[in-house]
């Protein structure tokens, strides 16, 4: 896909009632793409609290084993546990992606359903923020605000939010908008409810809900960006282990251990190919309207 | 799938809008405002940083302790003094005129050293383009004729593999195995268009992923669409349905997805020539930025900004062009 830029998913989010869990469940690529997330989901929370071998402790003798049953991926240049490193960065990678992608969400919906809902100068305003925020390609403005910040783990996720929130606010105006419009808002409207009260209750939960299907199928995507940042050292930095570090380390020993590289790289696939596989799935559901 | 799909269609839909002339005039003028917002945001970026210019400047000069009156001279003759405004013209003025600064590290004009290394990035990303479009275009067909057969399912395997694999992974992978494990070409690259042929073409082929998707659901669409069985009912093959009538519908999608991505493309060159180690602009971008070398970060940022609003103007215009839809609604 697109190297690293940063991902949008292009789900169908038409259909958000109670049984989409269920339906997605049935649907087959459905079903393999929300496995292989909870599977990678797991293996990350698991790695927050234990992991086989201590991730940063130098074992000067086991140096760039290959595959074992002690260390299944093999071990890097300074002996540390190939397995142990994947499972510790898996929490920074998901985990950083998760930030990024909760707070682009916040801020998203929030800008995206006051500027839908306010209409008129505000809405205008807003949305000229947007067109600024979108003038550059994601990747640019975040290489751009790192330039300004410095590279670093904190800043990296900054400079994510930065290039990616407008998006976010977008959809969810659009959204929102034709939220507003949906017979049981008029309904709402015409019984006389007050309109926060419309607002809170009839439009946002249902905006909330299909901007983060979205957010969550970006998950596959950010990971990756985040990944290629700190590839090239701009983002978590040593001895932190986090996916695209990892990747980065294990380059330097192609030649001696080129199996180094397959780990990390295979979970950053895995992450990405569970949000196809449900988007996807989402997409047969929307178009079938149901995921036989 | 770079951005989603409702992305394309809105664009689609805005280009329909009004006829030839008028769609293509006001595309030229949302390029200029836009290319005008991003000149802003560049301009902008200097005056953010941390630090005081004028010391910065001075200290690129070889002044490593300026006095006061050193300071103050440097930001009157920077016009540092000037009104906001003032220093934003002046500043366009001198891009204008191909003055991007002096590098905080070598000192030497930004405009020199990145012109010296701008052929080899756009030669790569142009040849990684020109890959991606030709074998998209061919997977697309050859699994629209073959659909479900093996062809059809073997290049949907591809495709699951490509759109899931960030293309700096997918590289690297390439790279590591496929042309280092089977000696297939110098890792060294220096830029010439040959040694740029392989990265170009692993480059290309992890982006065609994502682009076959969704030419093959447009032909596909196109294929079960009613003038495509008029033509059935008048004995036309399948073959000449697939060429003549179902690619050119199915082809105005792909073309605005591909102008999108020009931007997820540039923006991705300092990954990509990181791996491939190849000396071009991206490359040099992270030189500035771990040097915290503003002139070249600003100079990289416009430069990648100006060449995304052009490129994607130059496929909206392309698309205009060929939509005879859009001649209909003129005339």
């Amino acid at each position: 896909m697109n190297m690293l830029n940063l991902t949008r998913p292009t789900a169908d989010i038409r259909t958000t009632d109670r049984r989409l869990l269920t339906r997605l469940w049935r649907h087959g690529s459905g079903r393999a793409g929300l496995l292989i997330g909870l599977a990678l989901i797991i293996f990350a929370i698991l790695g927050a609290f234990w992991t086989p071998h201590a991730p940063d402790v130098p074992d000067y003798l086991e140096a760039l084993q290959p595959p074992s049953l002690d260390n299944p991926f093999g071990t890097d240049a300074t002996g540390r546990d190939l397995l142990s490193r994947t499972m510790d960065g898996a929490h920074r990678s998901i985990g950083a992606a998760g930030l990024v992608l909760g707070a682009v969400f916040l801020i998203g919906l929030a800008i995206g359903c006051l500027a839908g809902l306010a209409g008129g100068v505000t809405d205008a305003l807003l949305m000229r923020l947007t067109d600024i925020a979108m003038t550059l390609p994601g990747l640019v403005l975040a290489f751009a605000v790192l330039g300004l910040l410095g590279p670093g783990f904190v800043n990296l996720l900054i400079a994510l939010i930065i290039a990616d929130w407008a998006w976010y606010a977008r959809l969810s105006r659009s959204l929102a908008l034709s939220a507003g419009k949906k017979p049981h808002v008029i309904a709402a409207q015409m019984a006389g409810i007050p309109r926060w009260r419309i607002i809170s209750g009839h439009i946002l939960p249902g905006v909330a809900l299909q901007v983060g299907i979205v957010a969550s199928l970006a998950l596959g995507g950010m990971i990756g960006a985040i990944s290629g940042f700190s590839f090239l050292g701009l983002g978590v930095q040593p001895p932190h282990a986090e996916w695209g570090a990892l990747l980065a380390e294990s380059r330097l020993y192609f030649s001696l251990a080129p199996w180094l590289l397959i780990a990390p790289a295979g979970l950053i696939f895995l992450s990405v190919l569970s949000a196809n596989l449900v988007g996807n799935a989402l997409r047969d559901i929307a178009a079938t309207g149901d995921g036989e | 799938m770079g951005h989603g799909s409702e992305q394309v269609i809105s664009r689609i839909k805005q280009l329909r809008r009004g006829g030839l002339f008028a769609a293509a005039f006001s595309r030229i003028a949302q390029a200029l405002i836009t290319a005008f917002a991003a000149t802003v945001i560049v301009w902008a970026l200097l005056p953010l940083t941390p630090g005081d210019v004028a010391t910065r400047v001075l200290l690129a000069r070889g002044v490593d302790h300026p006095t006061a009156a050193e300071i103050a001279a440097t930001r009157e003759e920077l016009g540092l003094n000037n009104p906001l405004h003032i220093q934003f013209f002046d500043w366009v003025g001198q891009v204008l005129q191909g003055d991007l600064g002096q590098s905080f590290t070598s000192r030497a004009p930004v405009t020199r050293e990145i012109m010296e290394r701008l052929p080899a990035t756009v030669m790569l990303l142009g040849m990684a383009l020109v890959f991606s479009a030709v074998l998209s275009l061919l997977f697309a067909l050859i699994a629209a004729g073959y659909r479900d057969r093996w062809p059809d399912r073997l290049i949907q395997i591809y495709t699951q593999i490509g759109a899931a694999l960030p293309t700096f992974v997918f590289a690297l992978l390439a790279l590591t195995f496929v042309v280092v494990g089977f000696q297939m070409g110098q890792v060294l690259a220096d830029a010439t268009w040959k040694a740029a042929l392989i990265p170009a073409f692993i480059i290309g082929l992890d982006r065609a992923a994502s682009w076959t998707q969704l030419l093959r659901a447009g032909l596909l669409d196109a294929m079960a669409s009613g003038y495509a069985n008029v033509s059935r009912a008048r004995g036309a093959s399948e073959r000449r349905i697939l060429i003549r009538h179902a690619l050119p519908n199915a082809f105005l999608p792909f073309l605005t997805a591909i102008g999108i991505s020009v931007g997820a493309l540039i923006g991705g060159a300092p990954l990509i020539e990181a791996i491939f180690t190849w000396p071009g602009l991206g490359a040099f971008l992270l030189e500035a930025l771990s040097a915290r070398n503003y002139p070249v970060i600003q100079a990289y940022v416009l430069i990648a900004a100006l060449s995304y609003v052009s490129a994607a103007l130059l496929i909206d215009l392309i698309a205009i062009l060929i939509d005879p839809r859009l001649r209909q609604q003129a005339s």
